[in-house]
């Protein structure tokens, strides 16, 4: 919200004292009256199975085909099944699926649907309707706007772009249990992809009977372990057990409610209020607060994503200019960047690729010097760039408005202002100026910037700084490195295109566009009742999966 | 009277055009668009959705659309929340902020002209002074800083009411959000009812009144209430403006699904249908409650409403 | 006799403020006889309210009353507020100075009076209805029911004294206490007013104490006076004692310094200039403001403020303009100093028309034509001091001038005022009315003006600062060589000042002449009312004089009577006065408009003689 940054600094002084007048003693532990969690064995399931969680924004929809946000995907994951379904470890699955097989050539993929598989109404679930699902998540009429990501299925593109007609794309139901999809390059992530609500299938006869209103209570019919229920909106959303769900009888809650509070101060708050089982995010100023006083309730893990700060790449000073973005890469000290200034569980980065599957990290060298060492080279490539104490860079460091965000750009700022002598000016902008500006490349020098993958591949990171990518924000453009991608792109074998996308990094890094920083960590809280809760790198939940302990 | 009516309702109508005009070419003046995100998407299919909301054509084309689709009450479809219409947002939002809104304006008289009323009373009285300390206090603190503190005290604290959520309007999910919204209000009341009631306590007809032999309790109700009132209803108009403004806020804070919350919500996220909605809709209650306080107003004040 | 009714022994009213205790009241001992008049003068100041506002608990919140005042038996003095509230409104009435803020202007005249008789009679609805009326009706007020659901704004000044007459009736007082019950009004109604409290006191019986600043109210009413000065009692006695033999040094003061319309003042200097070129030259001036009418698409009528108005001003006259409320006379001082545009017509000011003179050059002739306005403490700036105040026109006129030069020439003009030139450094808040008034006038002259306009520049002050003050402009009327337009409402100060009077009524001159001309002889039907309803200090010719009444209140402006304007109150009205304006014509040394003039003028001779 705009008015956040004052907020939240007029906020500080009352939270303390509030804190402070012992408000914390009570939440931090919430379950001393009720006995041990669990019951004596610790295990006991509660008589009520609900869970309630907080979910950030309201979704904008509840069509998994026209939805692009975290908070629509998270209640579709509980409403929908894809084909393949991700495990908390990662894992691919079988989903709606019984099983599948993959050609030679990685190029045409062969779907067996489960016989037993049916929507929330009870019709049968066919290859058929993933046909028209993913026919339809590529028609441009439906205006999906995560559509490029099954760019990798046949005429995919051309189909989202108008040339072809829908019908030409490359997913064929040979009979109701057989789904055929071809590839128009081998793209060892697919199953992977067929995890997002773009590859969900939808009801075809609710679609065709209520349009745009089809995915509204009532309406709405799914073939996940959940169904919509009601949907009040900016309020909550209310799911149901699904009791055609394939596997319904492993799941063990019956009743979830998304709320939608964008706040993450209330959000909180009402979390210690007990009116949450869990939230979808923490106040990064009261993390280390909250992991001191709610043992435990505070889940921190590894998340897919990137944290950086972007170079202009296609304007002085930062053009041509590798010692210089080098020198202020190495003078951020980002141990102390990642411990004491934010303090909150991310890791350095000093890649741009997060640990993903398959796939090592690259690391520049000098990664693994000591802090000094780094200052000392960033000083001697700061002077063969042109600068010193008595001429020094100027630079201005763009970010959107937000307290984590300046409180980063100020250590930057401070860092390379005693490393290098560096003048930096911060300057922020709201969210959707910053965005805009970002991608013209005109005013921008530094900018703060970050990537989440989209599924769990090197890939997804990378590709963003070929040259052709139309959000390569940095303006990075080196042929060696498109042409690495390119080449991964194109292959089939697995090492061979780790190798490839290892060797891309290490060009990456070799030419540093950008700083990167950290690497995302995933934060909430989570009740102690809350069973079968498992952190991972995508940090998708499915509430089938968890279940209410006594409390 | 009746004239009074017409005329005073037909001036609305250019200050409300002009207001449409002035939101519809701000928004779309704001740098960055509904379909900017931190993910691009592909340009084809912006460029299908730009179509399909009619984003392409020419802004002078899209304001005559939208005035003509208003004048037939089509708010348009939202861009954010892509499967509902602004109408339906509105329709659910409304009555949530009517209710909060409403109580808290409710509460905010009975609470500030009563408390003005009786420190008035006690004019310079040590009640009197404490009640204006409160009443201070509480214009002073902004209402994002009076509504976590009310949460972290009374629900995380005490555990008494509920810390958000609007509960389908019960009645525990209804006290802080109301007690927040009406505090400023109670107390600029308070302090307005103080100043008016002295003022008029101190007039030559209430020193007849007194000469007449007439109760203090009689002078009060008969002869002083209504002309310490005039300054209140006059208040009422900005009142309502900020309380509309103030439930921005409070709607945010307490995770209430009002329009203000939609109004936040689609200005960030550039949903010009959704922003305009809202800002024709309360731009249209406001000036129908100004209006309607010109009424009250010339009701209490006789000399007002004999004037042509 | 059962003794007195009201018996008041060592009253005292003492406030309590930031700068000490008050002693507003000393030591008062007076009666009233039952039925009787009591008529309390003082000037501002003297405690004769507050005295009275002591006696029925009526004080601000900081006085306290001491004493003892036994009415009807009980001491008003010792009586908690309840037991008050018995007394008050019902035993005891009090009506004030003015009407309009002192009714309340949010409930209907009907109301008002209900909530009297409900308190104190235990009338309600039809009946309280029935009664209010009655009492309206004894106060000369026609149509009463339709009157009691009107609010005080839509009556007239005297229409609402009236309402407070009759509402302080309401429970038959046997006591009224009138604090200036007709000094807001006009000398007209205030003679309806005067002669309506005459008339019910000989109905009801009612003791009435009439608190005023005007000895000349008094002077036919009262049966006995109490002359007060800073809260004591100066003089007690019988309007005889005190008007033609007065003891005290105080009230044969106060009697010198009221000025005497049946007398003519000192006689007006002749004119110097006699037969110079005129130096102020008014031909056919019209000036209107544009008043918002009914209705939705209703033009903008005119509210015609003067009409047709022409008169010369030689170097070193003055003269009177004369009127009641509403007459234009405020509006032709406005329009003279081209502060208001005129709609028609012409001001010349030295040969020059002022309404065509380009701004600056107007601005430039400003410094011969200045003004001074009725409230002296509103018309001065009170973040400024004195000396800037008086320093200003200079500043204006003369950017040049040294600032020590400038120093000199505040000091000299405050000490021609009769002020400390010492003070100059104050704020006017720090001076009295009267001192306010100095420097307003020290302001005025500092340019060695031409040409003051005087609008009721002696209206707000007492009786005594008044006489000081009107000594005082003229004394520097002779020695600046100054002309005046003096404005005023009371013919007294009027005559006492002026050379040649205008009489205005509703925007137009009924009459001018000079003012022995004016006052010895009066021509016009409005003059002679005007005359004839002021009162004079001097008690045997009050009671005698018969009083020619005026029936009515002055029309409202937006609406004058067709032909001339007075007909509507005029007794001599004929079809003609409906037909034509008549114009102003001379008749011997006056101009008079009226078509009835020379039948009026035979009619005074025969009853005459």
């Amino acid at each position: 919200m705009p008015e956040g940054v004052n907020r939240r600094a007029a906020l500080l002084p009352v939270l303390l004292c509030c804190l402070l007048a012992g408000c914390g003693e009570r939440t931090a532990v919430p379950s001393a009256s009720a006995g041990p969690v669990g019951g004596p064995g610790g295990q006991e399931r509660a008589q009520q199975q609900l869970l309630r969680k907080g979910n950030g924004a309201e979704p904008e929809s509840l069509d998994p085909h026209r939805t692009e946000s975290v908070a629509a995907s998270n209640i579709e994951r509980d409403l929908f099944e894809g084909l393949v379904l991700e495990t908390e470890d990662g894992e691919l699955v079988p989903g709606a699926a019984a099983s599948w097989e993959v050609s030679a050539d990685g190029l045409s993929y062969r779907f067996h649907m489960r016989p037993d598989a049916r929507w929330s109404n009870g019709d049968r679930l066919t290859a058929r309707d993933f046909e028209y699902s993913l026919r339809r998540s590529c028609d441009p009429a439906t205006l999906n706007g995560y559509s490029s990501i099954l760019y990798p299925i046949l005429n995919a593109e051309a189909v989202v772009e108008g040339r072809l007609p829908p019908t030409a794309l490359g997913v064929q139901a040979l009979d109701d249990a057989t789904l055929e999809i071809h590839l128009s390059g081998p793209t060892p992530y697919f199953l992977g992809l067929l995890t997002h609500s773009s590859a969900y299938p939808v009801h075809r006869p609710s679609v065709e009977r209520y349009g745009e209103k089809f995915a509204r209570p009532g309406n709405l019919v799914s073939n996940g372990a959940y169904r919509l229920e009601e949907w009040v909106i900016q309020s909550h959303i209310r799911l149901l057990r699904n009791r055609y769900y394939r596997d319904d009888a492993h799941t063990s809650i019956d009743e979830v409610w998304y709320y939608p509070i964008e706040n993450d101060d209330a959000e909180v708050n009402r979390y210690r209020a007990d009116e949450l089982d869990m939230t979808e995010g923490v106040p990064f100023r009261q993390v280390r607060w909250l992991r001191e006083q709610l043992l435990g309730e505070l889940r921190i893990a590894p998340y897919l994503g990137t944290y950086y700060f972007g170079f202009n790449n296609t304007r002085p000073p930062f053009r041509d200019n590798l010692p210089l973005r080098l020198a202020l890469s190495m003078a951020v000290d980002r141990d102390i960047l990642t411990q004491r200034v934010m303090g909150t569980g991310e890791q350095p980065a000093w890649g741009f690729v997060p640990p993903v599957v398959n796939y090592s990290g690259q690391r520049p060298a000098w990664a693994d010097w000591t802090q000094e060492q780094r200052n000392a080279e960033a000083r001697r490539l700061y002077h063969e760039a042109g600068y010193s104490e008595q001429h020094p860079l100027e630079v201005e460091l763009l970010y959107n408005t937000d307290q984590n965000h300046k409180r980063i750009a100020g250590a930057l700022a401070a860092m390379w202002k005693q490393t290098l002598g560096v003048r930096t000016k911060l300057l922020n902008q709201e969210w959707k100026v910053f965005i805009e500006n970002r991608k013209r490349r005109v005013i921008t020098q530094v900018f703060r910037s970050g990537w989440i993958g989209d599924y769990n591949d090197a890939y997804t990171f990378l590709q963003l700084l070929h040259s052709a990518n139309g959000q390569n924000d940095p303006g990075y453009r080196n042929p060696a490195y498109d042409a690495l991608l390119d080449q991964a792109a194109a292959t089939a074998d697995p090492a061979e295109r780790r190798a490839l996308l290892e060797a891309a990094e290490r060009q990456l890094l070799a030419d540093q566009p950008l700083i990167p920083l950290y690497f995302y960590a995933s934060k909430r809280l989570v009740k102690p009742w809350v069973g079968g809760y498992r952190p991972n790198l995508m940090d998708h939940h499915h509430s089938k999966d968890l279940y209410i302990l006594r409390h | 009277m009746l004239r009074f009516t017409i005329q005073r309702l037909l001036t609305g109508i250019p200050t409300l055009l002009v207001l449409i005009a002035a939101a519809f070419f701000l928004i779309r003046a704001a740098p960055g668009g509904p379909f900017d995100r931190e993910r691009d998407l592909p340009p084809e299919i912006e460029a299908n959705l730009r179509q399909a909301y009619h984003l392409d054509e020419p802004l002078v084309r899209q304001f005559g659309r939208y005035l003509g689709n208003l004048a037939r009450g089509d708010f348009g479809p939202s861009l954010q929340y892509r499967d509902f219409s602004v109408t339906e947002l509105i329709r659910a939002g409304f009555p949530v902020s009517l209710r909060i809104g409403a109580l808290a304006m409710l509460l905010a008289l009975l609470a500030g002209v009563s408390a003005g009323a009786w420190a008035a009373l006690r004019q310079n009285a040590a009640s009197d002074h404490l009640v204006m300390a409160a009443a201070m206090t509480g214009i002073s603190i902004p209402n994002f800083v009076m509504a976590p503190l009310l949460v972290l005290v009374v629900a995380v604290g005490l555990g008494w009411l509920p810390a958000g959520g609007y509960g389908g309007g019960a009645w525990r999910h209804l006290v802080l959000p109301v007690i927040t919204l009406a505090l400023p209000q109670v107390a600029y009341l308070a302090r307005l009812t103080r100043a008016s009631m002295i003022e008029v306590l101190s007039s030559p007809y209430i020193r007849t009144a007194r000469a007449q032999g007439l109760s203090p309790g009689r002078i009060l109700l008969q002869h002083a209430l209504r002309p310490a009132l005039l300054p209140v209803v006059s208040y009422l108009g900005p009142a309502i403006a900020a309380l509309i403004t103030g439930s921005v806020v409070i709607e945010q804070i307490f995770g209430l699904p009002g329009i203000g919350r939609f109004f936040v919500t689609g200005a960030l996220n550039r949903d010009y249908t959704l922003v305009m909605g809202v800002v024709v809709f309360y731009g249209t209650l406001i000036l129908l409650c100004n209006f309607l306080v010109d009424l009250v107003y010339g009701l209490l004040d006789p000399r007002i409403r004999h004037l042509p | 006799m059962s003794g007195p009714l009201l018996d008041v022994t060592s009253l005292g009213v003492r406030f309590d403020t930031p700068a000490g205790p008050l002693q507003a009241v000393r030591s008062l001992d007076f009666a009233v006889a039952p039925g009787e008049v009591l008529g309390v003068v003082g000037e501002s100041g003297s405690g004769k309210s507050q005295a009275m506002l002591a006696l029925l608990g009526l004080l601000a919140a900081n006085g306290r009353a001491s004493g003892r005042a036994l009415f009807e038996g009980q001491d008003l003095l010792a009586l908690d507020e309840a037991r008050l509230n018995r007394v008050r409104g019902s035993r005891i009435a009090m009506i004030f100075q003015d009407p309009m803020t002192s009714l309340n202007p949010y409930l209907a005249i009907g109301a008002q009076m209900a909530l009297v008789l409900r308190a104190h009679r235990g009338l309600r609805g039809r009946e309280a209805a029935r009664e209010a009326g009655a009492m309206l009706e004894s106060v000369g007020i026609p149509d009463a029911g339709r009157r009691l659901r009107q609010y005080p704004h839509e009556l007239s000044g005297g229409m609402r004294q009236r309402v407070m007459i009759a509402t302080a009736l309401l429970c038959r007082p046997s006591l009224l206490i009138a604090d200036e019950p007709t000094t807001a009004l006009d000398v007209t109604v205030q003679a309806q007013i005067l002669e309506l409290m005459q008339t019910l006191r000989a109905r009801f019986g009612t003791a009435i104490i009439l608190i005023t600043h005007d000895l000349a109210v008094v002077a036919g009413l009262a049966d006995r006076l109490l002359v007060m000065q800073q809260g004591e009692c100066r003089e007690a006695g019988s309007p005889e004692e005190i008007f033609y033999a007065p003891r005290e040094r105080y009230t044969r003061a106060l009697l010198a310094a009221v000025p005497r319309l049946d007398r003519a003042g000192p006689p007006a200097p002749p004119l110097r200039h006699a037969g110079a070129a005129p130096l102020l030259q008014v031909r056919g001036l019209r000036v209107g403001y544009p008043v918002l009418a009914e209705g939705l698409f209703g033009r903008k009528r005119l509210l015609r403020a003067v009409e047709d108005l022409s008169f010369e001003l030689a170097p070193g006259e003055v003269l009177g303009v004369v009127g009641e409320s509403g007459c234009g006379k405020s509006t032709l001082g406005r329009a003279v100093l081209q502060l208001v545009p005129a709609s028609a017509g012409s001001v010349s000011f030295l040969g020059r028309d002022l309404g065509q003179l380009e701004r600056a050059a107007l601005d430039a002739m400003r410094r011969d034509l200045q003004v001074v306005f009725q409230d002296p403490l509103a018309s001065l700036d009170p973040r400024m001091t004195v000396r800037d105040i008086v320093a200003e026109p200079l500043e204006t006129f003369e950017p040049g001038m040294a600032e020590a030069e400038r120093s000199n020439q505040v000091a000299e003009m405050l000490s021609r005022v009769g002020l400390d030139p010492s003070h100059m450094n104050r704020y006017p808040h720090q001076f009295s009315g009267g001192q306010c008034q100095r420097v307003a006038i020290a302001r005025a002259l500092i340019t060695r003006p031409k040409l003051i306009v005087c609008d009721e520049a002696v209206s707000a002050l007492d009786v005594s600062v008044r006489a000081q003050i009107l000594r005082l402009l003229l004394e520097l009327r002779r020695l600046l060589d100054l002309s005046l337009i003096f404005i005023g409402h009371d013919l007294a100060v009027i005559r006492q000042v002026s050379q040649r009077v205008m009489v205005m009524y509703l925007g137009r001159v009924m009459e001018m002449a000079p003012a022995g001309e004016l006052f010895g002889q009066p021509r016009h039907p409005y003059t002679r009312a005007l005359l004839a309803a002021a009162p004079v200090p001097d008690p045997r010719l009050e009671r005698s004089r018969p009083r020619v009444g005026l029936a009515g209140e002055v029309p409202s402006p937006l609406a004058p009577p067709d032909g001339c304007v007075f007909r509507t109150r005029c007794p001599h009205a004929r079809e003609i006065c409906a037909a034509q304006v008549p114009v102003l014509a001379r008749h011997g040394a006056a101009e008079v408009a009226c078509h009835r003039v020379a039948e009026i003028q035979e009619s005074a001779l025969e009853s005459a003689s």
